[in-house]
């Protein structure tokens, strides 16, 4: 039973770097709160590198923790360099894993985008359209959510520190919104995007009552056609009639509720049934 | 035994209040955070009680079969220590529906088919059970499945009336829990009131399930109706949420978790539900339940024909949460209408 | 509140979950993918299993997953099981060293009948790592070889490194009143052997008297619906037919409903099924014909 030093993998005790890309740089400071689990995680690990939390830096580490979407021309070497130097490549949060509010500027030309924010000063500034760092680089862990979901982040860690694969959940969040017996938010009226959203956030907005905006992006098999139908129709029961009525939501409508988190690659409402024949 | 008494409802609450006192209880409550919405929860005072209620997200059967337990604890020791996670104190379930009596009823058939599990029965030895009847929403369907008037494993049983609630005392459990209250002799206007309530709930459960038991687990069984599971996978999302509000299901899965210390950790069952895409996948990889419909067809399979001939009944009781849970509105009295209708119409 | 009295829980309740100690008294690679653990329980007591059967086998933080015995139970002492690295837990028991310890539950599930095998012929048809399991069995028949007919072992592995147990494959090749067929999908330079999927050997080369003939068949999904069709053209029985079944189980004891086959646990009636067991059963997905895999 492997049992001796918790982390055979580096040798010695790891350095640990955060690095930000386009992003809010929410996740770094969610990490942060976790407080009493983050000490016992820097019983294992010496942070060398974390704007958020320290003002020391170094170019020497053995796992970089990533947020942030590649925007630029410049993010793909930087993010390449970091690829290079770290042993282990954490993504952190949806901006890096998967599909996040970056990624709707793709649905128009970059000089377009580039003209609606900087109007007559765009000049010599480039963009290229957004992506995750996993669509840049090889990956070895990745954590979604916006911000990054904690309870993720500590599995992966627990993972990363045992010598563990870590994939993500498959499976949406409605599943951990019933095992912790919250009310299903369509209940109250409302609509709720955890029947395909992929799940590892221990349901936290609906413990709150609020519905799933689907910031750690759409479960493999995400039936969308299925929400189309239900959200539009006609002869429901009386709950979800009630949602359909209130909401009178359109497809276009429905599908644009899903781009905010899920628009990489582009997303497609028809092709999103991968489990069926 | 199944005498028959008065509580007041201020006999109610100092029966409540007693209960409490002496130990751990459990039943429907008001949320906190969302109001208006019941759930089974361990009950802090007599008034957080709510009795009248029309149904729960999850069954009760989460008081004996938790969503997450631990099994046990382990030490990566030489050699590793395994430490049963064992809980001991007895509890009291208060507030448990007609149809949520069958439902733990059917899962002590499940878990004690051999070989026996372990944990379902150690739970339900630690606890008493106190049901009460009620009144059906549009989802329940108890009385086509024939739990609408259960009383099994309560230990006593409340119907409400004008005086307060009828108490019929079934086992010598539910007596024994009666030197805590303050009951008087029931008068035949108190139980003729608790008739006319069962009746009333009768008239108001309007769902029901056109075949009988028998005829529907033949359907099942020798109709082929790829074409309509096909339909209703459709607009099915794979959420689960038909097994995870399901008082009678009873599949789980087994994973360990470590500690942030790295040297130790739990070994933990949590619910499970055949319909999630990777239920049925196997370490080479191979799903054997891959495409969606075999998913739902599986879960009308499992219900009323599997273990209706293993346990000589429906694994449904009637509640109706699967159908209310379920935000693509597949409800289980039209599916399984569907099917029947759809076989008949062959013949 | 009442004092602290407990119900009085007489048994383990946690028993059904909760593993034995057993200590890794040898490890053997078999291929890249494949090492084989010999195993003795941490009691000394003996584990008696039956070739077929599973054992649940864990590292606390890694998990628990079922494996077949591929040791027969005519070799008393310690018992052994063969570990893809497929997952966390399997590639942390490639790292596992003799005196390690591992927990183990079971054995569970129904192995080869044994008894309506004595005195019949037996054929062993086996894909990839289905060897494991077989390997039990046909040990058995080599320690108990007067019981038993004809001893047929038709093996098929993709490539020779692949290639399982390569010390027993020579033994049983060079023993007179064995005959076995190797073949492999994909031949290298120092390959001489068959080429090619195992059916075709099974189809060319085999000769049996289908009346006196139990074939027991282990492998890859996709190689049952094809052993079947060509065991049936000798003209085989469906009740003679043995298939042992994959399905992910949790608990080994027919309750967390993982391997369920329609109304059948395959850890409880299986592992091991005879054909007939299996038709009409419309789950048993990897023995229909391809045209039936929809039904």
């Amino acid at each position: 039973m492997p049992q001796e030093a918790p982390i055979p993998r580096f040798g010695h005790k790891p350095q640990v770097a955060f690095f930000d890309f386009a992003c809010c740089e929410g996740c770094q400071l969610s990490v942060l709160q976790l407080e009493e689990k983050l000490l016992e995680i820097l019983g294992h690990v010496d942070v060398v590198t974390w704007r958020e939390a320290m003002t020391e830096t170094s170019s020497e580490y053995d796992i970089a923790f990533c947020e942030g979407s590649i925007t630029t021309e410049e993010d793909i070497e930087r993010i390449r360099a970091i690829r290079k130097q770290a042993e282990v490549l954490v993504t952190l949060g949806s901006c890096a894993s998967g599909g996040c509010h970056n990624e709707l500027k793709n649905q128009w030309s970059m000089d377009e985008v580039l003209g609606v924010v900087y109007g007559d000063d765009a000049g010599g500034i480039s963009t290229i359209p957004s992506r995750p760092i996993s669509a840049v680089v090889d990956v070895d862990y990745q954590t979604f959510g916006c911000p990054v979901s904690l309870p993720e982040f500590v599995t992966v860690v627990s993972c990363m520190l045992t010598g563990q694969h870590y994939e993500p959940p498959n499976q949406p969040v409605c599943v951990e919104c019933k095992l912790n017996d919250y009310v299903c938010v369509y209940e109250k009226g409302e609509v709720c995007l955890g029947p395909v959203t992929r799940c590892g956030c221990n349901a936290i907005c609906t413990s709150f009552g609020h519905a799933c905006q689907g910031c750690r992006g759409l479960m493999d098999s995400a039936n969308l056609p299925a929400m189309l139908k239900a959200l539009t129709r006609e002869e429901a029961h009386s709950i979800m009639r009630m949602v359909v009525e209130r909401h009178s939501l359109t497809e276009d409508e429905i599908a644009a509720k899903l781009r905010i988190y899920n628009n990489w690659p582009e997303l497609r409402m028809e092709e999103a049934q991968p489990d069926d024949d | 035994m199944a005498a028959e008494l008065l509580m007041t409802p201020y006999a109610m609450d100092r029966f409540m209040g007693r209960l409490i006192a002496e130990g751990p209880v459990m039943g429907p409550r008001d949320r906190r955070v969302q109001p208006g919405f019941v759930k089974f929860e361990w009950l802090s005072s007599a008034d957080e009680l709510v009795l009248e209620y029309t149904t729960t997200t999850i069954p009760p059967k989460k008081a004996f079969f938790p969503p997450r337990q631990p099994l046990f604890e382990f030490e990566l020791s030489e050699p590793p220590t395994i430490t049963a996670v064992q809980e001991a104190t007895p509890f009291t379930l208060v507030g448990v529906h007609p149809c949520d009596l069958a439902g733990l009823s059917m899962l002590d058939d499940a878990y004690a088919r051999e070989p026996a599990e372990a944990c379902w029965p150690a739970a339900r030895a630690r606890a008493r059970v106190i049901g009460v009847d009620c009144l059906p929403d549009e989802y329940c369907f108890c009385f086509a499945m024939n739990t609408c008037n259960s009383r099994e494993g309560a230990d006593l049983f409340l119907t409400p009336i004008a005086r307060g609630y009828l108490v019929e005392v079934l086992t010598e459990a539910g007596e024994e829990m009666l030197r805590l209250s303050d009951v008087e002799d029931a008068e035949d206007e108190d139980r003729s009131q608790a008739q006319a309530f069962r009746r009333d709930k009768g008239n108001r459960l309007s769902a029901s399930i056109d075949a009988s038991p028998e005829e529907f687990a033949e359907i099942l069984e020798t109709q082929e109706l790829g074409e309509l599971w096909r339909e209703i996978a459709g607009r099915c999302y794979s959420c689960g949420s038909c097994n995870t509000t399901c008082p009678t299901c009873f599949c789980f899965d087994i994973n360990d978790e470590f500690d942030l210390g790295l040297t130790g950790g739990q070994r933990v069952r949590t619910w499970d539900s055949c319909q999630l895409q990777e239920f049925a996948l196997v370490a080479g990889g191979h799903n054997f339940r891959r495409i969606r419909w075999q998913r739902v067809r599986h879960r009308w399979h499992r219900k009323f024909l599997y273990l209706y001939r293993t346990f000589g009944r429906p694994y449904c009781t009637g509640c109706g949460r699967c159908s209310r849970a379920c935000t693509a509105d597949i409800n289980i009295v039209d599916v399984s209408n569907e099917v029947i209708a759809r076989a008949r119409g062959r013949v | 509140m009442r004092e602290a009295d407990s119900v009085d829980v007489t048994e383990d309740i946690t028993r059904f979950y909760q593993p034995e100690l057993a200590r890794v008294i040898a490890k053997q690679r078999l291929s890249e993918m494949m090492v084989m653990l010999r195993l003795q329980r941490a009691s000394g007591e003996m584990l008696e299993h039956q070739p077929g059967q599973f054992l649940q086998i864990s590292l606390p933080g890694y998990g628990e997953a079922p494996i077949s015995f591929c040791s027969s139970p005519t070799r008393t002492e310690s018992f052994e099981l063969c570990v893809a690295a497929v997952g966390n837990l399997s590639e942390a028991m490639h790292e596992l060293r003799p005196g390690d310890f591992v927990g183990i539950r079971g054995p569970y599930g129904k192995g080869f009948p044994l008894e309506d095998l004595r005195g019949r012929d037996v054929l062993c048809i086996a894909g990839g790592i289905g060897l494991a399991p077989l390997r039990s069995l046909i040990n058995y028949v080599a320690d108990r070889r007067a019981e038993f007919g004809r001893m047929i072992l038709v093996y098929g592995a993709r490539k020779p490194s692949e290639r399982l147990f390569k010390d027993d494959l020579a033994n049983w090749d060079a023993r007179e009143d064995f005959e076995t067929l190797y073949t492999v999908d994909e031949a290298d330079e120092g390959w001489t052997g068959r080429t090619g999927v195992a059916t075709v050997p099974l189809r060319d080369e085999v000769e049996i008297d289908p009346t006196r003939t139990t074939a027991s068949v282990v492998g890859p999904p996709v190689m049952y619906r094809y052993v079947a069709a060509e065991l049936l053209a000798k003209g085989m029985a469906e009740d003679d037919i043995l298939f042992s079944l994959e399905r992910r189980f949790k608990c080994g004891m027919g309750k967390c409903g993982h391997c369920q086959l329609n109304d059948l646990y395959v850890c409880q009636d299986g592992p091991v099924f005879r054909y007939t067991q299996l038709i009409g059963r419309s789950e048993a997905i990897e023995v229909w014909a391809p045209e039936d895999e929809r039904q």
